[in-house]
């Protein structure tokens, strides 16, 4: 697969106002070390997340179109999608890094982050995502490493890249399996399973691609994280209204990644296309909208099926019931409708619109 | 073996002796408030927080067998300890922790300052140092450590300390200091199973007295703070949503099934890696047949 470069200026008009962001954001990063949490973010033992966490989960969906993107090219062999497929896995890296990033600055004692290492305590949402999200973005960043090797011509080093990092991965997989399991005999079994698999799809040496464990390894790591950030949300029914809490929020989570993922990446190829003077790919994105449409089907059936089973359907009033109909009609019918004909997937809009699927739980006016 | 306090709070004066005794023995700083009268009585500070481990609260409830009519019930509330806690459950690298004997206990060298814990306890009973840069989680820890080094001085002032002194001592030492405070024994430190059998022939003894109901028997799973009163429960601000199963029943399922789920999807993914890329041989293979040289060829028809 041929890659060609860029070749309009990267530095354009918009770049302007998303630098002055990314200042302010540094500053209040510094603000935060030098005032402290409270002081700085209004937060309180009635609010300790506040908005702040929640709009950092939701970045998280929107980047799942890395592993969405790389799992429809390679895994599914979409080939006809493979040029969105660097771009996904180099937004994905640049926003989980970004998350990371502002987590620090959200830990009140960031610089305990190692003792993530030296526990286990298996059944914290919050400790499989630490490690699901830190493993998963050394494998992006594996994903991405050939661009860079590419770029500066680094041939040997893709060749030490090509021969270890299934050797990692496999190795991450198996480590994972074991901090979530503390079994050893199933830390060697799913060891043994993606070391096969990483053997049976080892790229031939005329090829130059990645390598497909590593794609799978990106979105096995993808489908536990995104899943298990509705996990973070099982231990507080009484935090949430029961219209956003469900038992089975981890597999809403998931599938929310997946179509929010989707319209991310799509909205992306879209702006780069129109900002970098790049080719604009109608039958890609339509094809891409096909799969959206599917994915947007699958949660919002998924959600409404469960809230309804859950009685929550019939008792819609007030502020939590018009929220509750807001994300239905405008994060969901509405995309449906602007998605569901061939004609409609040539145009831009439904895309927009469709990268606001995913609404998330965020009701608050249960606690005190 | 485990450990759990009882407030009878038909006994409770409201002097609040526990709050203050809490305060010493913690070392921690006054907070500045004010009274909320009209919504929390006398009750003051407001709420726990990271300055307050123990706050009495204040009801006026309105009760025909009361004299006049009114009754006014106290009650100490703190961290409950938890058998099954959210917080435990909750925290990424086990700075909270449920002692085998009861307490509730944390660890700031472990805590990252994610302030899941905060977020997960039904009991708003951790509270973080929002004012600090170092913002630690603080909250009650049943003066664990009170009870792991009670022992009376052998020798006080230059005299030998009698025996039967220095079991008082030990014993004063052997309860958290809230319980060690309350000067109408309406707070007990004990054993849970014999707290609960103390609750329930008081219950038994004093139908008239008591609502039937032992507060933290059963709610969320059972906690180590156990409570007696004349009034339902929920009227002197109890949570009574809570039910029985622990906080635990739905994330501790999902959590498990987090590494079978890996090798699942493993396989999945690969699965499907082979039939597509077979399905992709075949297409190409009908788009061109002359180029169809293997041996153990599939017919050309066949579906993946």
């Amino acid at each position: 697969m041929h890659h060609e470069p860029v070749q309009a200026k990267l530095f354009t008009r918009w770049s302007i106002p998303l630098l002055a962001l990314m200042l302010a954001g540094a500053a209040a990063f510094v603000a935060r070390f030098a005032f402290g949490l409270g002081a700085t973010t209004n937060l309180s033992d009635n609010y300790p997340w506040g908005l702040w966490i929640v709009f950092d989960l939701i970045w998280i969906a929107l980047a799942g179109g890395a592993f969405v993107t790389a799992g429809i090219v390679y895994v599914f062999h979409g080939e006809k999608y493979h040029v969105l497929a660097r771009p996904a896995v180099w937004m994905g890296l640049l926003s989980y890094s970004f998350v990371v990033v502002t987590l620090l600055a959200d830990l009140g004692l960031p610089w305990h982050f190692w003792q993530l290492a030296v526990q286990m305590p298996e059944h914290s949402a919050m400790y499989e995502v630490s490690w699901c999200v830190g493993l998963y973005v050394t494998v992006l960043a594996l994903e991405f490493a050939p661009t860079v090797f590419e770029r500066f011509g680094w041939n040997r080093l893709r060749d030490v890249w090509r021969t270890w990092s299934p050797v990692y991965t496999v190795a991450a997989l198996g480590l994972f399996t074991f901090l979530m399991s503390h079994r050893l005999w199933m830390a060697a079994a799913a060891t043994v399973l993606f070391a096969v698999i990483a053997w049976l799809t080892r790229p031939s040496a005329d090829r130059t691609g990645v390598p497909v464990i590593l794609i799978i390894a990106a979105v096995t790591f993808s489908t536990m994280h995104q899943s298990s950030l509705g996990s973070l949300f099982l231990l507080m029914p009484d935090k949430l209204h029961p219209l956003w809490w469900s038992p089975f929020l981890s597999i809403l989570f998931f599938l929310s990644a997946i179509a929010a993922g989707i319209a991310l990446v799509m909205l992306m190829h879209m702006m780069v296309s129109r900002a970098f003077r790049r080719p604009w790919n109608g039958e890609v994105l339509a094809g891409m909208g096909r799969i959206l449409l599917g994915a947007l089907v699958v949660y919002y059936a998924a959600r409404i099926a469960d809230v309804a089973a859950r009685g929550q359907l019939a008792g819609l009033s007030g502020r939590p019931g018009a929220l509750f109909l807001i994300e239905i009609l405008g994060g969901g019918l509405v995309p449906v409708l602007l998605l569901s004909t061939d004609a409609l997937r040539q145009k831009k809009a439904p895309l927009i619109s469709g990268s606001s699927v995913k609404v998330g739980p965020h009701d608050f006016a249960v606690m005190t | 073996m485990s450990k759990a306090v009882l407030e009878d709070t038909t006994r409770c004066l409201g002097c609040r002796s526990c709050q203050v005794a809490c305060k010493q023995a913690n070392d921690l700083p006054a907070e500045r408030t004010h009274l909320e009268k009209r919504r929390l009585g006398f009750q003051n500070p407001a709420a726990l927080s990271a300055r307050t481990f123990t706050v009495v609260t204040n009801h006026e409830v309105e009760d025909p067998r009361a004299p006049a009519g009114l009754r006014w019930v106290f009650a100490k509330r703190s961290c409950m300890h938890c058998l099954d806690p959210a917080c435990v459950s909750a925290c990424p690298v086990t700075a909270l922790h449920k002692e085998a004997d009861g307490p509730v206990t944390y660890d700031s060298a472990k805590c990252l300052g994610c302030r899941y814990c905060v977020w997960a306890c039904p009991f708003g009973a951790p509270t973080a140092e929002w004012d600090s840069l170092a913002p630690r989680i603080r909250k009650c820890t049943l003066c664990f450590d009170r009870l792991r080094e009670a022992a009376a001085p052998a020798e006080l002032n230059g005299k030998a300390v009698p025996p039967e002194a220095q079991a008082r001592m030990a014993d004063a030492q052997a309860k958290p200091a809230c319980v060690a405070a309350c000067p109408t024994g309406a707070l007990m430190f004990g054993e849970r199973d014999a707290l609960l059998a103390e609750a329930h022939r008081r219950i038994a003894g004093h139908p008239e007295r008591y609502v039937p109901h032992v507060y933290g028997e059963k709610e969320a799973g059972g906690t180590s703070l156990l409570y007696l009163a004349a009034v339902p429960f929920d009227r002197i601000g109890f949570r009574t949503d809570l039910g029985e199963r622990s906080v635990t029943v739905h994330s501790v399922p999902a959590m498990s099934a987090v590494p079978p789920a890996v090798i699942a999807a493993g396989g999945l993914l690969a699965g499907i890696y082979f039939l597509s890329r077979r399905r992709a041989e075949v297409q190409a293979r009908q788009a061109s047949p002359a180029k169809d040289a293997s041996p153990a060829a599939a017919p050309p028809d066949r579906k993946e």
